[in-house]
């Protein structure tokens, strides 16, 4: 049984989303995250250890070799289109509350900027470190933001920004976001934001990477 | 490491010192002097005339020189090695245009022309005889406003943050116009026509334009738009008594100098596709023919340039240059023959290119062994983040190009020929461009041309805008922020296979 979150967890990490992918060469031919998912579920294994025992921690090794520089780009994107795979299984249960996620978190790119490449790595870390993201996708502003505040208080804000021109855009944001509830949680990143400019506007979190930002998140939710 | 030379450039004025046994291709490159065969000894267009001082010959370039049948004084500057004091004329000022052989049919004028490339880095001005299209003098100067950022948006946010545009507009105009003031004053002629070719920033820099819609999406600029100036509002010497011409945008971050670049390549002009790429920090490319040309830029960033790079530098002095490994061992070319202080864009591409074929480094980009970095030629190396920096940089461009060939419905092997702009150019090595999949061409397909947006604005002089209209017209430019394909694409050109 547990071998089947083990071959699972292996698929996400390396970015086997379902039989006929051809990535990674190695695993060619083999069941993916979509089979593999769907046989777990048939073979009544729960869907929150699927989640827990195999997703997040298949995200989590990718996410950890991202970190080091040991993996890139393109392999976690290979690694959200396996997790993706298997998600499209688990979603039921999420709106049926058989699994838990723990908080839900709002993403989206700066407006003025259209660079999400970034920001959707972040997303998927997050979705696979067992979070609910919403994504805005790209030139948020707090318009559209405010709505998802008003319905869901507490939904944590994060923010990417590409651009030097356009990253002044998130001060404005933290500060509406503030002034509707001080303690709402607001993180940024993205290339030319640091730690300084992330205390100058009264950010919560900055995170030159997905993996610390899943830190932070993680150590809020329990 | 040897003694010290000098060597003097006419008719530049320049005096330079430099080591013993340094390649003249090395130092001479940054006064604007171009390779056109890419430094094979094939084509004489960088042949140099010995007014004093000697340079050796070896055998090779002996028969070099003789096959293009040049006088005992001449040398090929691309096969010379300095071991004494020299000066030298520098020749490629007195031929045409087009340092190569092809043909720009052009109506001969009356007086003088001056041709301008206004880059964010560097300004180059030549004064052209218009009678017979020979250039008659060159100067060149650093832009004024690298003290505001190195790139085009830093000084977007200058120019809007600080209210900055009219201190940048002011030491750029004075720049030019001290450039054209010392070409009238040595040659004291009259010129009756002066074209600018820039970016989009330099563009709307130089005409005092808001930056703002640049700043920010939709990144709308004044496009296809020609900006004309009189000689007195620009502070230009009396005997200038011609309008001044900043050839227009076109579009976006695609700029004027890549127009100049499609009349250098004369894509537009072409039954067959033909594709331009620049090597820079746009990274603007160009696909096209004469009944249709796209062009986009692809944001590759300072990779190229030895920007974000952990011992990166600039193509001089004491920058590894190009790496080679012939079986017996890998050599390193440093510029200047000096000891390395760091590396170039054409090394980085060469030392990953190399530890591929040596299977160092996998076709992720990861380094096998682990480690975080490779050592090349000490205290040099390069790190795990500067493969990963040049995997941006090189998906990007080759994302973007994959794009406008799927736009005009071609592939590859339908684009005839492909021509590779950029300061740095000279020094690349081709076969190494294509195995890290910087640029998907047949190899005998790809041409390094040097400064493409110089050589279009010397041919834009002998053009009227009627003439310049119809390419317009046939160019669109595309935003690829907006092709959702874009990521995946961008993740599978960051592959080495
Ligand atoms: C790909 C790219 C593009 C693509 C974007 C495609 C897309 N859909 O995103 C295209 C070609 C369309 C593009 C266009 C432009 N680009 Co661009 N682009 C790049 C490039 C090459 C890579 C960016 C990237 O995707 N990196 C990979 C991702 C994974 O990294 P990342 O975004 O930094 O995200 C990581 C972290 O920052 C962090 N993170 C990100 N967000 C967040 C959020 C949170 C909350 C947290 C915790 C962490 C986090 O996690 C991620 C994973 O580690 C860079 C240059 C480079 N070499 O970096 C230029 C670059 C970003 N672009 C630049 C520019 C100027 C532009 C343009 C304005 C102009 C142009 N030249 O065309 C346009 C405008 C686009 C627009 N409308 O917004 C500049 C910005 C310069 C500056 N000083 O601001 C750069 C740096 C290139 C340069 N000139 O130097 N670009």
């Amino acid at each position: 049984m547990s071998d089947i979150l083990e071959k699972l967890t292996v698929c996400v990490e390396r970015g086997k989303a379902n039989k006929v992918s051809p990535y990674p060469p190695d695993l060619k031919g083999q069941d993916g995250a979509d089979e593999l998912t769907a046989e777990a579920i048939k073979k009544g294994i729960s869907p929150d250890d699927i989640l827990q025992k195999a997703l997040v921690v298949g995200m989590s090794n990718i996410g950890q070799k991202f970190s080091e520089g040991k993996a890139f780009v393109p392999e976690m994107l290979m690694s959200a289109k396996a997790m993706k795979a298997a998600m499209v299984h688990l979603k039921p249960f999420f709106t049926s509350g058989e699994v838990k996620q723990k908080g839900t978190v709002v993403l989206g790119t700066i407006q003025g900027d259209l660079h999400d490449i970034g920001k959707n790595l972040v997303a998927m870390m997050v979705e696979g470190a067992g979070w609910k993201v919403i994504d805005l996708g790209v030139d948020v502003g707090f318009d559209k933001i405010e709505q998802i505040l008003k319905d869901n208080p507490g939904t944590i804000v994060g923010l990417s920004a590409l651009l030097t021109t356009t990253m002044v855009n998130m001060k404005t944001v933290v500060e509406k976001v503030k002034a509707m509830n001080p303690d709402n949680i607001v993180m940024i990143g993205g290339a030319p934001v640091t730690q300084d400019y992330c205390d100058e506007i009264g950010a919560d979190f900055y995170s030159s990477d997905p993996q610390g930002a899943i830190d932070y998140l993680n150590g809020i939710a329990s | 490491m040897g003694r010290d030379f000098t060597i003097k450039l006419e008719p530049l004025g320049e005096k330079l010192r430099v080591k013993e046994n340094t390649p003249l291709k090395d130092i001479l490159f940054k006064y604007g002097i171009e390779f056109p065969c890419g430094g094979k000894g094939i084509c004489g267009g960088c042949k140099i005339k010995m007014l004093d001082g000697d340079i050796p010959l070896n055998r090779e370039h002996q028969q070099a020189l003789n096959k293009l049948g040049l006088s005992p004084d001449i040398r090929l500057a691309c096969r010379s090695i300095v071991t004494s004091d020299l000066t030298l004329e520098i020749d490629q000022f007195e031929t045409f245009i087009l340092a190569d052989s092809s043909s720009f049919r052009f109506t001969p004028a009356e007086g003088f022309g001056i041709a301008i490339d206004l880059g964010t880095t560097t300004l180059v001005a030549q004064l052209l005889d218009l009678s017979t299209g020979h250039v008659l003098d060159a100067v060149t100067r650093l832009n004024p406003q690298a003290e505001f950022g190195a790139d085009v948006i830093s000084r977007i946010e200058y120019a809007i943050r600080n209210a900055g545009l009219s201190v940048l507009q002011n030491l750029i105009r004075e720049s030019i116009a001290a450039m054209v003031n010392k070409l009238i004053f040595r040659h004291k002629v009259a010129v009756t026509k002066v074209v600018i070719v820039g970016n989009t920033v330099m563009q709307h820099i130089f005409s005092g334009l808001d930056l703002t819609p640049l700043s920010a999406y939709p990144f709308e600029s004044k496009k296809k738009a020609f900006y004309s100036f009189s000689p007195e509002e620009l502070k230009f010497h009396t005997e200038i008594n011609a309008e001044v011409l900043f050839l227009p945008s076109l579009g976006s971050f695609v700029g004027s100098d890549i127009l100049a670049g499609i009349l250098a390549t004369r894509l537009h002009q072409s039954k067959k596709y033909i594709a331009l790429i620049d090597l820079g920090t746009n990274g603007e490319i160009v696909v096209g023919n004469k009944d249709k040309i796209l062009c986009a830029s692809t944001a590759a960033g300072p990779a190229f340039e030895g920007t974000n790079i952990r011992m990166g530098m600039r193509a001089s002095t004491g920058a590894i240059s190009s790496i080679r490994d012939n079986g017996d061992g890998i050599k390193f070319h440093v510029i200047g023959n000096e000891v390395p202080k760091g590396i170039c864009g054409s090394g980085l591409i060469d030392a990953i290119a190399v530890f591929i074929k040596k299977d160092i480094i996998d076709v992720g980009g990861k380094i096998k062994d682990n480690t975080d970095h490779i050592e090349l030629k000490p205290p040099v190396i390069i790190s795990q983040r500067d493969i990963r920096e040049l995997q941006l940089a090189k998906g990007a461009i080759a994302a973007g190009l994959q794009i406008l060939l799927d736009q005009l419905e071609i592939t590859h092997d339908q684009v005839e020929s492909v021509y590779i702009a950029g300061a740095f150019g000279n020094f690349i090595n081709i076969e190494n461009t294509r195995r890290i999949g910087l640029i998907e061409f047949q190899e005998d397909k790809i041409h390094k041309m040097g400064n493409t947006a110089l050589i279009g604005a010397k041919m834009s002089l002998f053009l009227d805008e009627e003439d310049i209209e119809p390419i317009l017209a046939i160019t669109d430019h595309v935003s690829l922020e907006m092709i959702p394909d874009f990521q995946d694409l961008f993740a599978d050109k960051m592959m080495f296979e």
